[in-house]
């Protein structure tokens, strides 16, 4: 529910109009939002990453610790490709969101070298109507379905507030906002291809500082944010996350391939930064309370992240329509 | 005289293969006995798996075999549900007067009314033994458990904290443990008072308060007990339990169920038009 009222805020969505008693609730989660001065987009650029060895502290089964708050440092899923240039035919834009393109945080897709999804001709027709029929859903498949409370899916989830990665033997578990996440670190076989899921099926394994995650059984439903770019059911991605030794930041670098949805391969690349005990708790990229405890020493823990009937704001104009 | 000496050979190699195999059982056995022995814990049940700290590990995919999700109390076979000897201490829920009357309209509007239908949380303690795996994964500081159904996740603190002091309602409560030798005790409460107990109407309110009881009884079967309360709804605590059994299938996974998306899921992702 709270993390519904801070997109709000954030992303400003006309829908608060009436919804006075939650409307508290978003004022307080605005307030934290804003104390730490910066909102979501934190970064306009980011350090690059190099795979290597990792010098870092290790688990008692031998993986890299990279346990802990992470969230990207670019922006929410607004725009996949202007992540800080707003929502696409935003009929109120922010000025924020204005001004020459070099002047915010370059393209989520890395390669090719103009930034843009390389989407087959129907596919890019198909995005431009979905960035005009997002601002009035008349039919059901405007609606981005994050807001109807779907999980995130790949690769949104990492744009999408923070999250929580936890590690085991044999496995690296993230905990999204909107869904969860189990990368499985031994060679078992994919599942049966007939068989998909809107977070995809994962092997990982570890090659220095990098965990490279191959991703099959992928639903294709998720869409990669509100500027609508999407895969099918039959993309396949290979993720590193490339982390550096100090355990403060890693870099998503992903191969996304979908010969019936776009004309070649093209990679996506995330930021991400951990937050400590030394962080301020934040509405949006670390939305952690402090826990009750006779000691003097603090921890923080994340609440339940559950949404399942459309309790949030976006979700409501869209039950409406 | 080459005869008596074949047999004499025969014989000491019998007695020889005889005598390593009882030394190798008895070497076996010992070395069976000693990790449990060396853990130097006052009553360990058995060969669990442990933690490095020596708490009982739990880590695994579990799943009840019980029918308890068709209906906790005893029930004849129905045409949704086949037959059951309920899993509750005293067979029978002790609902107040005016929520038995609430549990008999649940069962009858069953289909249509039971949250798990709408792909909602299951919660605490329904998501235990309906009929989907659950993943535990286990650390000193809190037990993670990924349902397979809607892939809710429910932490379980075994960090000497408490319930917050300003809590939230949620679907799955909120869990804080300790452990009492083997047995790791939660206490759960702030419940959100939407989720059901099965499927025929079994029900609770947000006053819900659940003590679960989790240990092993050997490497593959967990023990699961919760005493539930709830003033508004039960007129004293319950008790129910099950035992849970490890997952051994080859390769066996979770496999994401997210219920819920189901209504609106054709409409994703965009398709090529017609040709």
């Amino acid at each position: 529910m709270r993390h519904k009222l801070a997109e709000w805020v954030a992303g400003r969505s006309a829908v608060v109009t009436g919804m006075i008693t939650l409307g508290l609730v978003a004022a307080v989660t605005a307030h934290k939002v804003n104390a730490q001065g910066g909102g979501i987009q934190i970064e306009r650029s980011f350090p690059a990453i190099e795979s290597g060895d990792w010098t870092g502290p290790r688990l008692a089964d031998g993986q890299p610790d990279v346990e802990g708050h992470w969230s990207n440092t670019i922006a929410n899923h607004n725009n996949f490709t202007d992540p800080q240039g707003g929502i696409p035919n935003d009929p109120n834009p922010r000025p924020a969101d204005a001004g020459p393109r070099d002047t915010r945080a370059p393209s989520r897709v890395s390669d090719p070298a103009d930034g843009q999804v390389p989407l087959q001709p129907w596919a890019l027709a198909k995005v431009k109507e979905f960035q005009v029929g997002f601002h009035d859903p008349v039919k059901p498949e405007y609606i981005e379905p994050l807001a109807r409370c779907a999980p995130g899916g790949i690769p949104k989830s990492l744009y999408w507030h923070g999250y929580e990665i936890s590690q085991y033997p044999g496995y690296v578990l993230f905990q999204f906002n909107s869904g969860t996440r189990i990368i499985h670190l031994d060679n078992k076989p994919h599942l049966p291809e007939n068989i998909k899921l809107w977070n995809g099926d994962s092997r990982g394994h570890w090659e220095g500082n990098t965990l490279v995650v191959d991703v099959a059984n992928h639903n294709g439903k998720a869409l990669f944010g509100r500027s609508g770019e999407f895969i099918s059911e039959n993309g396949k991605i290979q993720e590193r996350y490339i982390f550096n030794s100090d355990k403060s930041r890693y870099n998503y670098v992903a191969v996304i391939t979908d010969p019936s949805v776009y004309t070649r391969p093209f990679t996506v690349t995330i930021p991400a930064r951990r937050y400590t005990d030394k962080d301020t708790p934040n509405g949006w990229h670390f939305e952690v309370e402090p826990a009750t405890h006779a000691g003097a020493d603090l921890i923080l823990e994340h609440y339940e992240r559950i949404c399942a009937e459309n309790n949030g704001g976006f979700g409501i104009t869209a039950a409406q329509k | 005289m080459s005869k008596p000496i074949y047999f004499s050979f025969h014989w000491k190699f019998y007695f020889s293969v005889a005598f390593l195999l009882l030394v190798s059982l008895f070497g076996l056995q010992a070395c069976q006995k000693a990790p449990a022995d060396n853990k130097g814990l006052s009553a360990p049940v058995n060969d669990i798996p442990r933690l490095a700290s020596g708490k009982p590990d739990f880590s695994g995919i579990w799943e009840a075999t019980s029918a308890a999700d068709y209906d906790l109390e005893p029930h004849s076979n129905r045409k949704d549900a086949p037959p059951g000897a309920g899993i509750i201490e005293g067979k029978y829920i002790p609902y107040l007067p005016e929520a038995l009357e609430q549990r008999k309209k649940n069962f009858a509007a069953r289909e249509t009314l039971d949250p798990a239908v709408k792909g909602y949380t299951l919660g605490v303690p329904r998501g235990i033994y309906y009929p989907e795996p659950f993943q535990i994964f286990q650390r000193e500081k809190d037990l993670i458990i990924v349902h397979q159904f809607g892939h809710s996740v429910r932490t379980i603190h075994t960090n000497n904290t408490d319930h917050p002091k300003d809590p939230y309602d949620w679907w799955l409560g909120d869990s804080r443990a300790k452990w009492d030798g083997d047995t790791l005790t939660v206490d759960v409460k702030h419940f959100n008072g939407k989720t059901w107990l099965d499927r025929s109407g079994n029900y609770h309110s947000d006053s819900l308060h659940v003590v679960e009881k989790w240990k092993l009884i050997d490497v593959n079967t967990l023990e699961y007990t919760a005493t539930l309360e709830d003033p508004k709804v039960y007129s004293r605590p319950w008790t129910l339990s099950v035992l849970l059994h490890r997952h051994r299938e080859k390769d066996f996974q979770l496999i994401e169920d997210y219920r819920f998306t189901l209504e609106y899921d054709e409409h994703y992702p965009p398709r090529p038009p017609v040709q």
